[in-house]
């Protein structure tokens, strides 16, 4: 799959493509279970089929200064 | 132990170990404080009434639901196809076929995933989802719908109402029966007791309401009832008749000055009165020697009564009316129109349903409504002869409650019967209008019809919910029509569990002038909180429950009562030769069932009262047996009987056997009940409270010792309780609210009454135990300031956060009209944001890939919390983070759609604010001593004790001479000795007598622990060392942190956002506005002279602006300019120079003027004067160098004014009014 081939390209109507972004991880509110999620997929959980996910904590480093 | 005694550890008094413990394994088959499910039955019980399998007793009914008795008083309608011929069977007189309609069954369904979702496994929902994702709990809605035509077989069809609003923890409620342990599972809290709906993500509660007590007659004197017209008196007597289904008519009956008296009601929001003697013959036939026998009850000498008898009988034969029939032909001619009932019910049968529908409805039997009718007759000729007083309708003893499931039930019942009705009319329509489609014998017809009708039934009730605003026809003989709902939120846990008790007056009494509903009434006493209310407006209307009171929910089985009375010496309604004089009336809910002299009476009320606390004769507990004795000029005697829903009853122990016994308001007035074992006087009381302290609300109750403090110090407690940041939930992760206050460092008191652990009060920490030392010591703690120790502060004491919600919907942004198809907008980046590199875009270091913000992120104002792409323009767009302070990204929710279906449209952020204590917030402790820190003081500066103890907090003395709040000063002493011995102290109410002093008893305690007795110390001062002259009153105080703190509120602007119309500063906070310097305050500046500060305020810092004006005709609005910058004359139409001022401006008015002037005069010169006047050379000079523009419109000034008043000069011009300044 290369990007110039333009994944998103069956989405006519608009124009343009939407970039392919990497999956993204989010939790179930209801079960906890791990879901990648692709953009522009429905938002259910694959486990139990529920319909929160909440986003997982980033893991950049978070800092503030301290006062 | 130092001396070598072995240690003992006395069992804690904090139950710490215990609480963790059910923190950590929630029980399993149980709830950690089971007493909080106790307190929202009346909301469950009510709304579980609404369904057949409410698992609630039967009582005398047969266990329908609410819902079921309602589409059975509906009744059928009926609409006529008129094809039918005159005579015909089918037609009879030629109506044609009769279509009957009416309801069978409505059910509704528990709260379930639609059924497009074919992926959930699980396929119930919980509340927890209905508030994560913003949406309601709601069940589907169905009813059955039977039609017949003519007398042929009866067809069935379902139809669909749409999404039910379900009560979370009712019978419909998935989460019903639920231990603690499950309801942790389900993200709920562990004490979650439910009572409330949820729409659009809010938890939204109907909230108890003051009805008249019903199937009551209470007799009223008001002189608005002479505005009824001619002949009207004040006097009524006016009973509230509640339906087995909960809906209710009142009837009135009013007195008319000739001696006879009109029955009022109202059907469709219009009254109707109609004479009473048409009723009473209406309803058994009965002669006129019956109602007068009836009436009189052998009171032949009573004159009074013999003369307004005689009146109300002959009066009536003006009518011509004899029988009973008659008087239903009468009444059913004359409402015939109004009732809309079937073309084909004769008028006999139009009046009797009429008088079924309307008069006396709680009683289905005529010859029951006919008695009490005549009781009523009795009531108000005794109230006009004063033989006996009015009733206080305000008094709780002739009120009761209207319970959040009965309302609910009321308008469901209305929307159904309207939906009915709309059907069978649009089919009237269709008939009307000659549709060739219309074919009773087709279903497909029925069929359509039915589904054209309006169903939305769920909707409507979503919206009453949501606005609590009642849209209907009848009123539901309700004094108001907005206000039903409020929004129960969960600032802290006080205030959320205080929303479930409360109880209001009403909205219209809102607006009355006259200030006696507000009043705390007696009979209130242990029904109503005397201290928990508002002060402010809605002081004495909005009320909270007593702690022990109870509302009854369940029906209750009384049927057996008339004859067991009856075997014990009461005479039977239907004798006739009953003596008024001797006899007083015996009503069960508003029945007459019997007669008995007054003895007799009394021993019916003792037994029965024996009976019920024992359970004998299957007297319910909650039987409510008002015995009102007979007396001069009191209240009306009789012995009633209440088995009826939505009393307020109360549990006090019966002396005569110890067993627990329900009281009631009604009955309560008559009770002599003692409030402690101590005070019982052998043969005057009756009754003996539980505790001392059952009258008070909940919130009352945790207000420790405040049986010593000034009344209204408990009071504000109870606000301001209610206003603490605290810990609102212990679910917080799966909190929603838009706005959540937390206090980090929580503690559990040291002080407090037992009832604190009884209501699990633990794990909603609501404050800190504080240091305090009350002295004067910096001079900052002046005025109900407070110092704070500023390591106190370090440490995190008041430490709180601000959990606020964002929600981003990008449905919303899209607005309305691609709503129905394929969104265009994603959350995500485009092409065109680098999300790498050097010249990543700026936004990445908020935003993940998917648009979203990284959890933890540190947002300032106006930084990007979310992107997305538009498809239509290719382009990435930013929402950005609207508050104005620096906020944390704590959770970021995605939210799917309801079938589970849909991308990505809905983003629910919750942000978090942290709020650390500052100089300006508001602290209390709990008697109400409300005060605002003013310093953070070092702590080497405080000052210290012997031991080196430094305080938390430093209060004035002054906090206490007036406001005599000397719980505050015994919480001090128990705190400290509570701290040096590990106690939890009990500080319930009313434990300490004048012989056993709480002084005393804590004074030992600290004197134990080597303090004074007094709990004063020597102190010293932190800054100079010294010993302060005074001993200094030291102790641990419980502290809330209010949360009005300066952030929220503070203002200040120097220069900012005007008024483009004005040019004045904008008024208001969210605007960066100023904050008004108004007329009184420019009074003061006048009354000082200090004319320079005035200039400054109104002027300077205002709308101050310079203007040109004419020095001719003083006109601000005439301007007008000439380009001279290129130093041209400006030349006029006869060759002239213009005058201009030395800019180019010049008055148009008087230019104008000036030239229509010279025109005059070139005329006059034009038609025959002589023309001394000659075009002469042309010069140019610059305009600067003309000298004089004299008054031809260029002689202009610059004055400053305010700006707003030369827009007053251009409004007053458009008017037509000319404003002149006179420039000196």
């Amino acid at each position: 799959m290369n990007s110039q081939n333009g994944a998103g390209n069956y989405n006519s109507a608009g124009g343009f493509a939407a970039p392919q972004r990497q999956d993204m991880e989010y939790l179930c509110a209801d079960c906890g279970a791990k879901n990648e999620i692709k953009s522009r997929e429905p938002i259910r959980c694959r486990e139990c089929g529920h319909r929160i996910m909440y986003k997982k904590r980033t893991k950049r480093m978070v800092q503030f200064e301290a006062r | 132990m130092p001396d070598g005694s072995p240690r003992i550890s006395p069992k804690s008094t904090f139950g710490t170990l215990a609480r963790e413990k059910n923190f950590k394994y929630p029980p399993k088959d149980s709830h950690v404080a089971p007493i909080l499910n106790e307190f929202v039955t009346p909301a469950l019980e009510s709304f579980n009434a609404l369904f057949d399998d409410s698992g609630l007793p039967q009582g005398d009914g047969d266990g329908r639901g609410l819902l079921s008795l309602g589409i059975a008083d509906i009744g059928e309608r009926v609409v006529f196809d008129g094809k039918g011929q005159v005579g015909e069977e089918s037609g009879q007189r030629g109506w044609g076929n009769r279509l009957t309609v009416w309801y069978e069954q409505v059910s509704v369904a528990r709260p379930m995933v639609s059924e497009r979702d074919q992926s959930a496994r699980v396929r119930k929902t919980y509340p927890t989802e209905a508030r994560e994702r913003l949406s309601s709990y709601r069940g589907r809605m169905t009813v059955r719908l039977c039609w017949r035509i003519n007398d042929g077989p009866v067809e069935k069809e379902s139809r669909d109402c749409g999404l039910l609003p379900i009560m979370v923890r009712s019978v419909r409620c998935n989460l019903r029966g639920m231990s603690s342990a499950e309801l942790v599972s389900h993200h709920e809290e562990p004490e979650e007791f439910g009572g409330y709906f949820i729409i659009n993500g809010n938890e939204r509660l109907i909230r108890y309401l003051i009805l008249p007590r019903r199937n009551h007659v209470i007799s009223l004197i008001r002189p608005s009832f002479t505005n009824r017209g001619p002949s009207y008196t004040p006097n009524a007597v006016q009973i509230r008749c509640v339906r087995p289904d909960q809906t209710g008519v009142t009837n009135t009956l009013h007195y008319l000055s000739n001696g006879s008296a009109t029955l009022r009601f109202s059907w469709r929001k219009q009254e109707y009165v109609i004479p009473i003697m048409l009723i009473l013959k209406a309803l058994v036939g009965a002669s006129d020697k019956e109602i007068f026998e009836g009436v009189m009850m052998q009171e032949y000498e009573d004159t009074f009564l013999t003369d307004r008898v005689e009146m109300l009988l002959r009066s009536f034969k003006t009518y011509s009316l004899y029988t009973g029939d008659q008087c239903l032909e009468y009444l059913g001619d004359k409402f015939r129109v109004v009732l809309g009932m079937p073309e084909d019910w004769t008028n006999k049968a139009l009046g009797t349903w009429l008088i079924d529908k309307l008069v006396l409805v709680h009683l289905d039997n005529p010859r029951d409504k006919f008695r009490m009718l005549l009781f009523m007759l009795r009531k108000l000729f005794a109230v006009v002869s004063g033989s006996c007083s009015v009733d206080n309708p305000d008094s709780p003893q002739h009120q009761e409650v209207l319970l959040p499931g009965a309302l609910y039930g009321m308008i469901l019942k209305e929307r159904l019967e309207d939906a009915l009705t709309t059907f069978v009319r649009s089919i009237q329509i269709d008939v009307q209008r000659g549709d060739p489609s219309v074919d009773f014998f087709d279903k497909r017809y029925i069929k359509k019809m039915l589904q054209k009708t309006n169903y939305e039934i769920g909707a409507r009730m979503a919206n009453f919910l949501a606005t609590g605003n009642l849209v209907s026809s009848t009123g539901l003989d309700l004094q108001q029509a907005s206000g039903f709902t409020i929004v129960a939120e969960k600032l802290n846990w006080m205030r959320y569990i205080s929303h479930f008790r409360s109880i209001h007056r009403g909205a219209f009494f809102a607006e009355l002038k006259t200030t006696t509903v507000r009043k705390l009434l007696p009979e209130a006493w242990g029904f109503l909180c005397p201290v928990h209310t508002p002060d402010g407006s809605p002081c004495g209307l909005l009320n909270h429950l007593s702690r022990t009171c109870r509302i009854v929910t369940h029906p209750l089985s009384v049927s057996h009562i008339p004859a067991l009375l009856a075997a014990h010496g009461m005479t039977q309604a239907f004798s006739t030769s009953v003596d008024g004089r001797r006899n007083l009336c015996v009503q069960l809910d508003g029945r007459v069932i019997g007669w008995a002299p007054q003895n007799i009476v009394q021993q019916l009320a003792a037994s029965l009262r024996i009976w019920k606390t024992e359970g004998k004769h299957g007297i319910p507990l909650d039987l409510e047996i008002g015995y009102v004795p007979t007396s001069e000029g009191g209240q009306y005697p009789g012995l009633y009987l209440f088995a009826s829903r939505s009393r307020m009853m109360r549990p006090v122990k019966y002396l005569l056997n110890g067993r627990e016994d329900q009281i009631g308001s009604f009955e309560q007035v008559y009770m002599n009940i003692a409030c402690t074992p101590e005070e019982i006087e052998k043969g005057i009381f009756t009754h003996v409270e539980h505790k001392p302290t059952n009258f008070l609300s909940i919130l009352a109750n945790l207000t420790p010792f405040s049986d010593f403090n000034q009344s209204p110090r408990n009071i504000y407690q109870c606000q301001m309780g209610k206003q603490s940041m605290g810990t609102p939930a212990t679910a917080l992760q799966h909190r929603t609210d838009n706005k959540l206050y937390r206090l980090q460092t929580g503690q559990t008191p040291v002080v407090r009454p037992n009832l604190h652990d009884t209501y699990g009060m633990d794990s909603f920490p609501n404050g800190m135990n504080a240091i305090v030392a009350v002295i004067s010591y910096t001079g900052y703690d002046m005025e109900d300031a407070m110092i704070l120790n500023k390591s106190a502060h370090e440490r995190g004491f008041g430490y709180g956060t601000v959990y606020k919600s964002q929600i981003i919907d990008l449905k919303d942004l899209q607005g309305r009209s691609a709503s129905s198809s394929a969104p265009t907008l994603h959350f995500g980046f485009g092409y065109e944001i680098k999300t790498e590199g050097e010249k990543a875009h700026s936004c990445v270091e908020f935003l993940d890939l998917d648009g979203l913000p990284y959890v933890g992120t540190r947002l300032n104002p106006g930084d990007p919390i979310a992107a997305y792409i538009d498809d239509t323009t290719g382009r990435t767009k930013f929402v950005k983070y609207k508050g104005d302070e620096i906020a944390y990204v704590d959770t970021v929710r995605l939210l799917g759609s309801d079938a589970g279906d849909q991308e990505l449209q809905k983003v629910h952020v919750t942000l978090r604010i942290t709020r650390a204590p500052v100089i300006g917030d508001k602290f209390s402790s709990r008697h109400g001593q409300k005060g605002v820190c003013s310093q953070k003081w070092p702590m080497i500066d405080m000052p210290f004790t012997e031991s080196g103890m430094q305080p938390d907090v430093i209060i004035n003395p002054h906090a206490f001479p007036s406001r005599m709040t000397i719980g505050m000063l015994v919480e001090s002493m128990a705190g400290k000795a509570g701290a040096m011995h590990g106690l939890a102290q009990d500080a319930t109410p009313f434990q300490f007598t004048e012989e056993d002093t709480a002084v005393e008893y804590f004074g030992d305690q600290l004197l134990a622990s080597g303090y004074n007795y007094y709990g004063n110390e020597p102190m010293y001062s932190g800054i100079t060392g010294q010993e302060f002259a005074a001993d200094i009153y030291i102790g641990v105080v419980y502290y809330q942190r209010l949360r009005h703190m300066v952030l929220d509120k503070f203002q200040v602007r120097t220069t900012g956002p005007v008024d483009p119309v004005t040019r004045q500063p904008v008024k208001g906070r969210k605007r960066a506005g100023g904050i008004r310097f108004g007329e009184m305050e420019r009074d003061a500046l006048i009354a000082h002279g200090t004319s320079f500060l005035l200039q400054d305020r109104l002027m300077n810092c205002s709308d101050y602006s310079t203007a040109w004006v004419c020095r001719t005709c003083g006109s601000l609005i005439s301007l007008g300019y000439d380009d001279v910058s290129l130093g041209e004359m400006v030349i006029g139409t006869g060759g002239k120079l213009k005058p201009t001022g030395p800019g180019g401006e010049y008055c148009r008015v008087c230019r104008a003027a000036a030239e229509a002037e010279e025109e005059r005069e070139r005329k006059a010169l034009a038609t025959g004067q002589n023309g001394s006047r000659q075009n002469g050379l042309r010069v140019s000079i610059a305009s600067q160098q003309v000298l004089g523009p004299s008054s031809k419109g260029g002689d202009l000034d610059i004055v400053a004014i305010p700006y707003v008043f030369r827009y007053l000069c251009a409004e007053l011009a458009a008017m037509g009014i000319n404003v002149s300044l006179e420039v000196r």
